[in-house]
Parts: structure tokens; sequence; C-alpha cells
């Protein structure tokens, strides 16, 4: 691609300039994505997704305040640029489009790369934002749109994009245009209803990065229906337990663990936490003996080590006066 | 690839005396984030580094035009693995946006739209 670069040169005579552009084309071209038949496009359309035109460079709050619109909140693209549009750069960034819609009160679900998730997510019923590279790799132009339908029979994509309400793009120029922007892709999710595509490890990191944001009923509301969703997977467990603990629920939490447990007996961090839930219950015995094994199940280099020696050291120290333990320790024996 | 130095080194070395502090009683938990980022990375300083990310991510939106208070909403919102690539290389993301285009890159990115390639133009 440096013929891209020498074709900044001016000085150059026009056949030259027409081989380089020829050139570059061709290696344009080598980056395209597998082609589909644009007759297997789901035939569904989002008609009632809102639109707003984007006003310069604002893309980014537009395409935002149409998702954030379509869940039902007040806004519009004026109102979310100051929290998404950087005006040096004259654009928004995606991290800062995922931080914006959890400062609504929303998880953003990042989708899988892959264009099956994205007709997936929309024939379920939700708009999709993308990121498109416009351009080409080495003059990228990027753009965010929402896609809001497809048309199997003429084989288009239907957008809100720009200033356009209803914007048509050829299937294939669309994955294109997609696939250099490494099919970047999200979706708005009320904490209580998790994505057609979730996973309960999608949906697990998609809450924990909300976290620090989402008002607490929500973490609760979106852990809640990840339990109902899909009961026994451990990251699930995982996070329930480390929320139940944080609120002060330490029976509640030991029992997650230990649940987690029973499927991945060897997750020292799990049983690490476990420690220290039965340390809070006053259960000392269990607790000295599950930090000790959380230790010995610790890889030496890992990053959680220091913690876990922690644990063994805190606990230690507070089994000196071993009076009866609570009745209710015999659970955890 | 170019790596960014966290802030001054003054600052690292506070958060790595602050950091043995906060173990009371039977705070040793580990936390669903940072078990997570440890399945991911094995960076033992991954939460300090988060800490010290969001505080850099901070300054250099604000040094690129926002509003100081809605940069600290703003870097509050990112989480920890965003924090870090922001901070690493915030300038070298892809930032959307363009609506126009101009120059030369015009002229490009016309011929390449013209033969099927791109499509910046819609109605050309």
């Amino acid at each position: 691609m440096q013929a891209l670069a020498a074709f900044r040169d001016a000085c150059r005579p026009a056949a030259l300039r027409l081989a380089i552009a020829v050139a570059a084309l061709a290696l344009a071209g080598c980056a395209s994505a597998p082609r589909l038949d644009g007759a297997s496009l789901p035939a569904i359309e989002l008609a009632d997704v809102p639109f707003f035109p984007q006003t310069e460079y604002q893309c980014g709050p537009a395409a935002l305040a149409t998702i954030l619109a379509h869940e039902g909140l007040a806004v519009d693209a004026d109102m979310l640029a100051p929290a998404v549009y950087i005006e040096e750069l004259r654009g928004s960034l995606q991290a800062e489009l995922l931080a914006a819609t959890r400062r609504h009160g929303l998880v953003p679900y990042r989708l899988e790369p892959e264009p099956g998730a994205l007709f997936a997510e929309v024939s379920s019923g939700k708009p999709v934002l993308v990121l498109q590279n416009l351009g080409v790799d080495r003059l990228p132009i990027w753009h965010y749109a929402v896609v809001v339908g497809f048309d199997p029979e003429r084989g288009d994509v239907l957008l809100r994009s720009g200033t356009e309400r209803r914007r048509r793009e050829r299937v294939n120029r669309f994955l294109r245009s997609w696939a250099r922007a490494d099919n970047w892709a999200f979706v708005a999710a009320p904490p209580d209803e998790p994505p057609a595509t979730a996973d309960a490890d999608g949906w697990i990191r998609a809450t924990v990065d909300a976290r620090r944001v989402l008002p607490p009923q929500s973490t609760e509301a979106a852990l809640e229906t990840a339990r109902s969703r899909w009961p026994a997977e451990p990251l699930v467990l995982y996070a329930s337990a480390v929320h139940a603990g944080d609120a002060g629920r330490w029976h509640e939490a030991a029992r997650d663990y230990a649940a987690l447990l029973a499927i991945d007996p060897g997750n020292a961090a799990a049983r690490n936490n476990l420690a220290n839930m039965l340390a809070e219950g006053q259960c000392f015995a269990a607790a000295e003996r599950e930090a000790r094994a959380a230790l010995a199940a610790i890889a030496p280099q890992s990053p959680l080590r220091p913690a876990i020696l922690d644990s063994v050291e805190t606990i230690a120290r507070s089994t000196g006066g071993a009076d009866a333990e609570p009745d209710y320790c015999a659970e955890f024996d | 690839m170019r790596r960014r130095r966290f802030g001054p080194s003054v600052l690292m070395l506070c958060a790595l005396l602050v950091a043995p502090l906060q173990t009371t009683s039977y705070a040793a938990v580990i936390g669903t984030e940072h078990y997570l980022g440890a399945l991911e990375r094995d960076q033992a300083l991954e939460r300090i580094d988060a800490a010290l990310a969001r505080e850099e991510v901070r300054e250099r939106l604000e040094q690129l035009g926002v509003d100081p208070a809605e940069a600290l909403a703003r870097a509050s919102a990112l989480s920890d693995a965003e924090l870090v690539a922001l901070a690493e290389n915030l300038e070298e993301l892809p930032a959307g946006g363009i609506l126009g285009v101009i120059g030369v890159v015009f002229i490009v990115l016309l011929i390449l739209e013209l033969v099927g390639v791109t499509n910046v133009f819609n109605k050309i």
C-alpha cells in the first residue's frame, strides 16, 4: 500500500498516477469478505426504529441515539454528543459508545464478529450498531450506522445511516465495509433481557464491565436473569457469588461457590473466595481448609496467587480462639 | 507497536504502597473482573494498570477538548480492558464520524467506488 502514500505526491505523470490507482485497487480488492447470496438474507425490517440524522462528523451520537431511543430512552444525538464526541478527532471511539450505553442504564453487548450474529439480532427485533470502514485499510473512513433490516429480494441491507433514514447497501458491499472494521457491532440490552445471541460468558463480561456505572438493582437483575437462563454455568455462579458477597450475603455466596466447585473443582479463585465467605460466617475450620486447598491449586506464576496467600494468612490469624463453631458450618464440612 | 508509558512513576509508587492497605479482615475475595483479567492476561499489575489508565484517559480526553467534568464521567464508564486499550493508543483507534471526504483521498476513493470496492458515496 505504499502506492497510496506515493499518490499524495502531486508532480507525477498522469499515466503513472493511473497505474498507481490500479495497483491500489488490486491491493484493496484482496481484503474482501466471503460473498453471500443476497436471497439468503432474513426478510425483516424494523420499521419503527427511530432516526436521528447526523450533523458534521457526529455519526457516533446519531447511531447511539437510534439504538437507545429504540429501547425507550428519551435521548437524541445532540444530548449524547457531550458523552461520546471528541472534537479534535472529529469522531467517536468505539469504547466510548459502549460506556455511554452503560451510563444510560443499558448493557452494551458486543456481537460475535460474524454475519450470522448480525442477522439473528436484527431478526429478534434488535437494531444493531455497526462500525464500517467505508474507505480502504490504509485510507480508513470510519463510520457508525445502525442495521435495521434486510431485503432478500434485492439483496440489500437496510440502515439508518448518516443523513439517510432508510439507506440501502448491497449486502456484499456492506459486509466488506463491516469486515474492514473487524465486524465490530453491538446492541443495547436492558439488564434483564440478554440479547438473542448472548452466551453466558459474554453476558457476564458485559454485566461486569457495566457494574460500576449501572444502578445496583440493574446489576442484580442482570445476574438474576443470567441465573435463570444459564443456571449451571461456572462464570454465572462466580459473578453471582461475588455480588452476593459484596452485598454482605456470605451464606448465599458460599453456597454458589460450593455449587461452582462441584462443577469445576480446580477453580482456585472460587475456592479462595469460598474460604473468605466461610471466615465471614465464623466457620474458621472449613475456611482454613479451603484457603489451603486454593493455594495448592493455584499456579505459582498466577496473578491471583498474592490474593490467595493473603487469604491463607488472614484466616490462619483468625482461627486462634477455637470456640465451638456455629451449627450451620456443618453444611460446608 | 508503540506503547505509552503510564503517568509519572510517583503515581505508580503510590498505587503499590496503597494496594496492601486495602486487605482488611476478609477482603481477599477475587472479584469477577480481576478473575476474568487473570484468565486473559498474565499481568499481576493489571488492577493497578486500570487505575492509572483511567487517570491517563481522563487527562487525554481533556486535552482533546472534552469538558473536565464530562471527561471524568466518560473515563469512569469504561471497563478495565477498555481503559488500558485507550491509554495505550487512543489516537490510533478508529474514531467513527466522517461524513465528507476531502482532497486526494476523495479522488482515490471515487475511483475505488466506481469499480465497486468501496461504498462511501451512495448515489454515483
